[in-house]
């Protein structure tokens, strides 16, 4: 699944193809990954998943929510130990994420465009 | 995954576990954080307290105040539903460290945009009282003194309601919660808070947050350190009826802020508590500016505590007058303070401060610090102290 535009910096939120999810706002992705809410606004339940440790990671949060890796992680451990959400599930790897994102009901993920195959949909491209 | 972590010399092992969350089994998720720190004061005599927290002991350099350890269990039963338990350890005012739920509660989605949340909470009075143990989520080894001191309690047993909502480019938090609380303090004395009610709001944007938040209750508190007993036993009974007894009330406001541009670290607060008796009203603020350096942030903080209405205000016989304004000032924590900071990220997981404070007492106040020996020969009034903080906090 590659368009015209895509390009290795670029970085997609992802869903299955043919899955319960086919639309997202970027103010949904936003909220569902500071972990504001858990469901789309018309209720469906999400799971999210993130990548490993990594550039791609760092580069995801920063592209959609405009903190570094330090703001993130603090503002992470906020969320967490105040009991306020649960963190995405991380995946060892990027392949590994793909299957995950593919075959889990709901599941909503990111991937680097060049990472994004045919079981899976473009949500939103991040750049 | 199995990961062993030494932080310190505090081995920290724990086993976690993560599952889809839409499977039909309840997935657990086991996470934690903690934070091996250190305070030393440079005067011999007294010793930094952080009031119904720590445990004032005669240790220098102090693992007490900022030392802890919580380890977080969350259980995802279905998409709407789940449950958290967290159990924290750090030194208690009896001056043991036995572990305890600091949370405990079932949350539940009513709609996409508001969760109930009943059981074991953390006491929200201020901008940063429900993380005030999380010191990796903080810039500093812990939240100023000077308005965290304001409120000692913790757990919130009750319930309740966070309403989330967008406005333009601004998600707002509407937080009204209800319950009681409960704190030991040294040695055998008590606080409780009952029908205890209040509403927080936080209007964040990417860059900012602000918050303002008002509480109430209803107060118990006993007191029963050896300054309150020989106090209760030279004064008239009408002014012990002022100093402690299950008769009185509280109320916590505060109003606080915070920019975050990735460089610049803004932070403001101000808080107040207004008590009928037994304990006195007060109010404070900080601030706090930081400049991160890739992964170093150093930061500079000024705070101040005010006594606002002392804990009494009845006149007793001239030769008793030293010993109730010395009791008044070892419950009054008005001080001044700038704090030189830096935050260091030393890891994904992992960060180490050092603080370098100076803090001035008034000449009514023992300000956060206490008599490391006999109360009655030690006064921490009118003192100009210096203090050193080093803390690794680690989240895992």
């Amino acid at each position: 699944m590659s368009s015209p535009s895509a390009n290795a910096s670029e970085v997609l939120i992802v869903s299955a193809r043919n899955g319960p999810i086919a639309k997202l706002t970027r103010d949904e992705a936003e909220q569902l990954f500071l972990g504001r809410r858990t469901t789309l606004s018309d209720g469906t339940p999400v799971a999210l998943i993130d990548l490993p440790a990594g550039p791609v990671r760092d580069r995801f949060y920063l592209l959609l929510t405009g903190k570094n890796p330090i703001q993130t992680r603090a503002y992470w451990s906020r969320q967490v130990f105040t009991g306020r959400a649960q963190p995405p599930r991380e995946a060892p790897s990027a392949e590994q994420a793909g299957n995950w994102i593919a075959t889990t009901p709901g599941a909503i993920g990111y991937l680097p465009a060049d990472h994004a195959d045919s079981r899976l949909q473009a949500l939103l491209p991040l750049r | 995954m199995i990961k062993a972590l030494r932080a310190g010399g505090i081995a920290l092992v724990m086993a976690c576990t993560a599952t889809s969350t839409l499977a039909d089994a309840p997935s657990i998720h086991l996470s934690g954080f903690g934070t091996l720190g250190m305070v030393a004061v440079n005067q011999s005599d007294i010793r930094f307290i952080r009031v119904g927290l720590d445990h004032p002991g005669a240790e220098s350099p102090d693992f007490g105040p900022d030392t802890v350890l919580g380890i977080q269990g969350n259980v995802v039963f279905t998409p709407r539903t789940s449950m958290v338990v967290q159990l924290l350890s750090r030194e208690s005012p009896q001056g043991d460290y036995t572990p305890r739920a600091s949370l405990a509660f079932v949350s539940h989605s009513l709609a996409p945009e508001l969760t109930v949340r009943a059981g074991r909470l953390r006491i929200p009075f201020f901008m940063l009282s429900d993380s005030l143990d999380i010191n990796y989520a903080n810039p500093w080894i812990r939240p100023p003194v000077e308005v965290y001191g304001l409120n000692p309690f913790s757990d919130l047993d009750g319930i309740d309601l966070l309403f989330r909502t967008r406005i333009a480019n601004a998600d707002l938090e509407i937080h009204p919660y209800l319950g009681r609380s409960y704190i030991p303090i040294h040695r055998d004395g008590k606080a409780r808070l009952d029908r205890l009610m209040g509403v927080n709001l936080t209007l964040t944007t990417e860059r900012f947050t602000l918050f303002v938040g008002h509480g109430e209750s209803d107060l118990t508190l006993k007191w029963s350190d050896a300054n309150f007993s020989l106090l209760t036993a030279i004064v008239p009974t009408e002014v012990n009826r002022e100093l402690s007894g299950n008769d009185g009330y509280a109320t916590f406001s505060s109003a606080g802020f915070q920019w975050d541009d990735g460089r610049w670290l803004l932070v403001g607060e101000y808080a107040r508590r207004v008590n009928r008796r037994y304990a006195n009203s007060a109010h404070g603020w900080h601030f706090t500016v930081g400049h991160r350096f890739e992964n170093v942030m150093p930061y500079v903080t000024l705070a101040r505590q005010t006594e606002d209405r002392p804990i009494t205000t009845a006149s007793v016989p001239a030769p008793l007058e030293p010993y109730l304004n010395g009791f008044l000032a070892s419950r009054n924590m008005a001080q001044h303070s700038i704090t030189l900071g830096a935050r260091w990220d030393v890891r994904r997981d992992a960060a180490l401060k050092v603080e370098l404070s100076h803090t001035q007492t008034r000449n009514d106040s023992w300000g956060s610090y206490f008599p490391r020996g006999n109360p009655a020969i030690t006064d921490p009034r009118d003192r100009a102290i210096n203090m050193l903080g080093v803390a690794l906090d680690v989240t895992f």
